[in-house]
């Protein structure tokens, strides 16, 4: 396999807009490595895509970027991940305080079975805020922040199960912005609902960079070029390309990438 | 533009095979629908049967008057007491125990050697004959803790006996909450504590209930384990005490005592009696256990379910 150059060194950045710098990331599960030297600058309060064929291993590199291999037995994560310069990985870095500033959506809507008011507010509650007229303000921020605020705020004491699918992503949104993060991972937010549901949660992304650093993996060449500013494609753990999201679609410098995106393979 | 029908060569009535196989079809449905009838048929029998013969002896003198050892009249009024007393005074050690045992092995331990031992112990715990618990307890609290017959001993017993059977219920409860929730929790920066107190357990309400009013019917209607240990009579005077120290004859131990051991007159009247009243303490404490299950999931989930 041909060594790809150091893809980050491609982007011309601005120093002060890096807000999430991976350097060298492996991730291995057991002894099998599924990330293998991955380098990537996400930057601030940009949209950053993660694409690539299935089990390529994006989904992997996002989960590296909030510490949610912790989790998992067996997993490693080696390199440096660093948040505004600090190393996440680093021995002072705490992964509660990590998860508190890198909020995460998930592939599928994952509300708790409590009420949609008590989802909004599950982060500022176990974060310590105890006051109700504060939670309250947060609630409603954050639901209006996810655009699910009109169609929630007459039922906020109704269970989150009884919203549709869209609407209980979006409640997940919510539930991550109300922390306030500095940067929101998605994994293929929008990959099990329907088209209306995926254009309203498209939109959404499209808003919240104007507070939030995005990073969203997505099965969807359409949707990485529709919302995000920057595209990593990945193939087989490895990063292969990099670079603005319009230029790797209409001028890949990797073979590999323009054979992905043409739907040569995939 | 009219469009023309051409006549096809397959048809949309049933065919011989398609007809078999809707016999066997409703044949099926049939016999699965007589074996769940069933159920209820002998269940309404039994309650029916037990009514019939025991509604006569439902009299308040019954249900609030003192055992008597020889004469005929004898009530049973402290022997209810106690049933209730001791199944609170094993749900109070019981519910803890399993519960941390449970979430512990579920939610902390690491898949091996320990887990495999806790896990082995507790299934071991789960065959041991509630007879060899209750001799175990004579053994253990009347004999080397010289407590006599006791309401805690009994207790104490009727926990070991549904310690195993509790905490099974719990790791299931638990293994059935979507890992999905537990990861949004986390990746909101909970601690696992926070996670399992906030998101895993209340989720897991519903399960854990049932489990305890599975428990609860057992503890009711438990004998042998509690003759040698909670004794089989009542204290004399004063029957409605909360001393744990004290002996308690519970309702179903005095169902077994009355029938198999005692001279009194009376002893099919109160065998019926007791036993009806037993069914209704067991079908009281099913629903409320059901309401209040039902209330938490309320409270914590906002929906009623």
């Amino acid at each position: 396999m041909i060594q790809s150059p150091p893809v980050t060194a491609e982007i011309p950045l601005d120093t002060a807009t890096e807000k999430l710098v991976a350097t060298d990331v492996d991730v291995f599960y057991g002894s099998f490595q599924a990330i293998k030297k991955a380098s990537l600058t996400m930057r601030g309060q940009h949209v950053t895509a993660l694409i690539g064929p299935s089990g390529c291993g994006k989904t992997t590199f996002l989960r590296a970027l909030n510490r949610m291999h912790d989790l998992t037995p067996g997993a490693r994560v080696e390199g440096s991940i660093l948040l505004d310069g600090e190393d996440i990985y680093g021995p002072d870095a705490d992964p509660v305080v990590i998860r508190h500033r890198i909020g995460m959506v998930f592939q599928r809507a994952n509300p708790f079975p409590k009420t949609i008011y008590e989802n909004a507010v599950y982060g500022p509650r176990i974060h310590g805020e105890r006051d109700k007229r504060v939670l309250d303000e947060i609630a409603e921020r954050a639901l209006r922040q996810a655009a699910l605020w009109d169609e929630v705020k007459d039922r906020l004491n109704r269970s989150a199960l009884d919203l549709s699918g869209g609407q209980q992503q979006r409640l997940c949104i919510a539930r991550a912005v109300a922390l306030n993060p500095e940067v929101i991972l998605m994994d293929e937010p929008a990959s099990a609902l329907d088209p209306i549901a995926t254009s309203k949660i498209e939109d959404l992304i499209g808003q919240l960079t104007e507070q939030f650093t995005v990073v969203i993996v997505t099965h969807s060449m359409q949707q990485a070029a529709r919302i995000s500013d920057f595209t990593a494609f990945f193939h087989i753990g490895e990063i292969v390309e990099v670079g603005p999201t319009n230029q790797i679609f209409t001028h890949p410098k990797e073979k590999r990438t323009e054979d992905y995106i043409t739907g040569r393979f995939g | 533009m009219a469009l023309t029908t051409v006549p096809s060569a397959r048809s949309v009535a049933a065919t011989a095979n398609v007809r078999a196989r809707k016999i066997v079809d409703y044949v099926a449905t049939t016999v699965l629908w007589v074996m769940a009838t069933s159920i209820i048929v002998v269940l309404a029998a039994f309650i029916g049967y037990m009514i019939y013969l025991g509604w006569s002896a439902l009299t308040p003198s019954f249900i609030f008057g003192m055992p008597k050892e020889r004469e005929a009249g004898g009530g049973v009024g402290p022997e209810i007491y106690n049933s209730f007393y001791i199944l609170i005074l094993t749900l109070i050690f019981t519910i803890p125990i399993a519960i941390s045992a449970g979430v512990y092995l579920q939610e902390y331990a690491r898949r091996g050697k320990f887990r495999e031992i806790v896990q082995f112990s507790a299934e071991s715990l789960a065959t041991v004959p509630s007879i060899v618990m209750g001799l175990f307890g004579l053994l253990v609290f009347v004999y080397t803790f010289h407590w006599r017959y006791t309401a805690l001993g009994g207790a104490l017993t009727l926990t070991l006996l549904n310690l195993p059977a509790l905490l099974r219920v719990t790791q299931e409860a638990l293994s059935s909450v979507p890992d999905t929730l537990r990861e949004a929790s986390m990746a909101l920066g909970g601690t696992k504590w926070q996670t399992i107190t906030r998101v895993v357990l209340p989720s897991a309400i519903g399960r854990l209930t049932t489990g305890v009013v599975l428990i609860a019917g057992r503890i009711y209607g438990e004998t042998a384990a509690l003759i040698f240990t909670a004794g089989l009579s009542v204290t004399v005077n004063s029957p409605y005490d909360l001393n744990p120290f004290h002996t308690a004859e519970t309702l179903a131990v005095h169902l077994w005592y009355t029938h198999s051991e005692s001279s009194v007159a009376d002893v099919e009247r109160i065998g019926n009696g007791s036993a009806l009243v037993l069914l209704i303490m067991v079908l009281i404490f099913n629903v409320a256990a059901r309401v209040a299950g039902r209330a938490l999931t309320k409270r914590f989930t906002g929906r009623a379910s």
